[in-house]
């Protein structure tokens, strides 16, 4: 019965100290996943000022018109249109419309 | 003695000698950790435990868009420890190289009798990873937050700028500091041996929140069109400077406020306030013939004059107070809207005289000459609008024309605006709302009106005349095909600050005006200052404002006034069809 007593106190006694390494070893991880993070965020905030810098509209311009060759519309190249009340289907063809290229997806065939 | 009693004697020996080793340590033990207890444990924690303060990351500033227009992020700052250093001409060789700066101004710092000292604050992330890679002995890193500007000199006077020390010290940056700046908290962390941080606080320890982030009504396109286009002419016309202000007459919430010269809030360093103070809110200027907006306004409103009303311009020439007054061009008799058209000087001294100093005087207090507008920018000016007691013989005359009067461009946008949303005076603003780190919205904005100087009769009697300025008068060259513009040109001599008196050389050019003139969404004010050659409002700003007018009217999608109709179409796998947008014929 006294060994028992004992054996359950020193298990008690190892389960305290195993646990307090524990915590010690969590906060470690823990530490180690907080810098980690710290690390990514920075990155992250990095590329974002980078994309920032790119996307900034005179340099959006000038790689249009240097790289691309792209020239402002002239006068009359701009058509602003506005939705039609919906007429009644007559036809399976609507009327054409000229949009820019990269919409071109949007004209029926 | 026998055996037996020589080992009992040994063993009482050494449990006596373990008794007495145990006491000692025991009563170190006591000593320790009650006697000393409180000394012991105030040391501990001195070595164990590092206070910190930690500053909260400032907050972004971005544009109407959500596109981000200044943003905080961690960079290293170098520094050295000069005692631990065995060889620093070596290592400044090495920093020279990596951090681009003179390897005998580090070697100074290295040899300075210092246990600290910095050789490079905030630098690039990169510079930071090579110094990083070298692991140079007595050489560290350590991080802290430095203000981007990733889209350069772009609204640079508006943004302003923040120090070395994350503080707002002009623009947006200084107006909205308490907003953007973090909060900084003090935190303690408890560190091993190894210096490594260890966990107990730190699990419940929260670190200081970030600044608010804030959202202008700015919208970073419409910004570059004007930044563009008053560059273009500022660089051709060789004008001293030039300011572009694009407002939404209905609520005040202004897109764009372009000056030029401009300069990059990344690299401050060395600019005096005359670079980066912003002309638009700080600068009075006497406003010339667009004044004429605001003394017509008076006219019609108080039943002084009619747009058909018949003035005598006495062939472009007349005497008041011994001071001849011209014409541009020579005319006999004008209607009131003639005059205004052609910006008659002689027609707009003898309205002025009608109305008499007070009712002009009340009338230029009403559109707000001479008190803040109140925009959300430090360092705003009132202008100078002097009391009719202060004025002399000539000066009626001549503040009908613009002159003796002094006004910043964003009065007058303001002003113009109240003219273009039908009469109503409204508060000029570049903050939209302001948002917590966690995205809650913590201020938003709403338009507020000042005052209604006019009746929107008034307003809308007033709008055709001016339209008729652009269709007929003087500011065609400011037309937008497809749309109805409004607006008034105006040149102003400036003084010469040698002679005192009004220079034939040196002019302010300026046109101020809105679009669409049936349904107005932006008031646009052009402002050039000492062009050289031709320098007409009509001939120099005019032109800005069509281009500014032309390339923004299409950005925003507003129709022009008769928008070509289009039937829905689906639209597979998108949505349900187009709706108005912009189309580009091959």
């Amino acid at each position: 019965m006294r060994l028992l007593a004992a054996l359950g106190v020193i298990g008690m006694l190892l389960l305290f100290v195993w646990e307090r390494v524990d915590i010690v070893r969590v906060g470690y991880r823990v530490e180690q996943l907080k810098t980690q993070k710290i690390a990514l965020q920075r990155e992250q905030d990095e590329l974002r000022v980078k994309v920032s810098a790119l996307a900034a509209p005179d340099r959006i311009a000038r790689a249009a018109t240097e790289k691309l060759g792209m020239i402002p519309p002239q006068p009359g190249q701009v058509v602003m249109v506005s939705a039609a009340d919906p007429a009644p289907v007559t036809s399976n063809r609507s009327p054409e419309v000229h949009v820019a290229k990269s919409e071109r997806f949007w004209r029926k065939p | 003695m026998t055996g037996r009693d020589s080992c009992r004697g040994r063993r009482i020996v050494l449990a006596v000698l373990l008794l007495a080793g145990f006491t000692v340590v025991l009563g170190r033990l006591v000593h320790l950790q009650v006697l000393q207890a409180a000394e012991l444990s105030v040391r501990a924690d001195r070595q164990h435990q590092k206070a910190v303060t930690v500053e909260g990351i400032r907050g972004s500033i971005y544009d109407r868009r959500g596109k981000v227009l200044a943003m905080n992020m961690e960079v290293p700052s170098v520094f050295g420890v000069p005692a631990s250093l065995d060889n620093p001409s070596g290592v400044a060789r090495d920093l020279a190289r990596v951090l681009h700066v003179r390897a005998d101004e580090i070697e100074k710092k290295l040899r300075q009798e210092r246990n600290f000292v910095w050789i490079a604050r905030k630098v690039d992330p990169e510079q930071g990873r090579r110094l990083e890679r070298l692991s140079l002995d007595g050489i560290g890193t350590v991080m802290e937050g430095r203000r981007f500007y990733p889209k350069g000199a772009l609204l640079s006077h508006v943004l302003g700028f923040a120090g070395m020390d994350g503080q707002g010290l002009e623009g947006i940056e200084r107006r909205y500091d308490p907003y953007l700046r973090g909060e900084k908290r003090q935190i303690v962390l408890q560190r091993d041996a190894l210096g490594r941080t260890v966990f107990p606080k730190g699990l419940t320890e929260q670190g200081p929140s970030a600044g608010h982030s804030v959202t202008l009504t700015i919208d970073e396109v419409i910004q570059y069109i004007a930044e563009k286009e008053l560059d273009d002419v500022v660089s051709a016309t060789q004008a001293r400077s030039g300011v572009v202000i694009v407002m939404e007459p209905k609520t005040g919430a202004v897109l764009a406020m372009a000056m030029s010269p401009r300069f990059d809030p990344n690299a401050v360093r060395g600019l005096s306030a005359d670079r980066w103070r912003n002309r638009v809110v700080t600068d009075a200027y006497e406003p010339g013939s667009t004044l004429k907006i605001f003394l017509a306004a008076a006219a019609l409103e108080e039943h002084a004059m009619k747009p058909d009303s018949m003035i005598n311009a006495e062939n472009g020439r007349m005497t008041i107070a011994g001071t001849v007054i011209h014409d541009h061009e020579k005319a006999k008799w004008l209607t009131f809207a003639q005059a205004i058209q052609r910006s008659s000087n002689v027609a707009a001294a003898k309205t002025a005289m009608v109305l008499g100093e007070e009712r002009l005087f009340r009338y230029l207090r009403a559109f707000g000459f001479g008190e803040k507008t109140e925009i959300d920018l430090p360092g705003e000016a009132t202008g100078l609008v002097k009391e009719p007691r202060e004025w002399g013989r000539r000066t009626l005359a001549s503040v009908a024309m613009g002159q003796e009067i002094g006004v910043t461009a964003v009065q007058l946008a303001a002003a113009v605006s109240a003219v273009a949303n039908g009469g109503w005076l409204m508060r000029p603003y570049v903050v939209s709302e302001v948002r917590d780190g966690r995205g809650q919205l913590v201020a938003h904005v709403t338009p507020q009106v000042r005052r209604r100087p006019i009746t929107a009769e008034t307003a809308q009697t007033l709008g055709t005349m001016l339209e008729s300025v652009v269709t007929v008068g003087t500011g065609s060259k400011a037309a937008v095909a497809g749309y109805r513009v409004a607006g008034k040109t105006g040149t102003s001599q400036k003084i010469d600050p040698d002679t005192g008196a009004y220079s034939s050389a040196l002019s302010v050019a300026s046109f101020a005006g809105y679009v669409p003139a049936d349904d107005p969404r932006m008031t646009i004010i052009v402002i050039v200052d000492e062009p050289q050659g031709e320098a007409w409002g009509g001939t120099v700003a005019a032109p800005i404002f069509r281009r500014v007018a032309e390339q923004s009217l299409t950005y925003l999608g507003i129709s022009s006034q008769e928008p070509t109709k289009v039937a829905l179409m689906e639209r597979p796998g998108i949505g349900p069809g187009i709706g108005p947008g912009i189309g580009m014929v091959p």
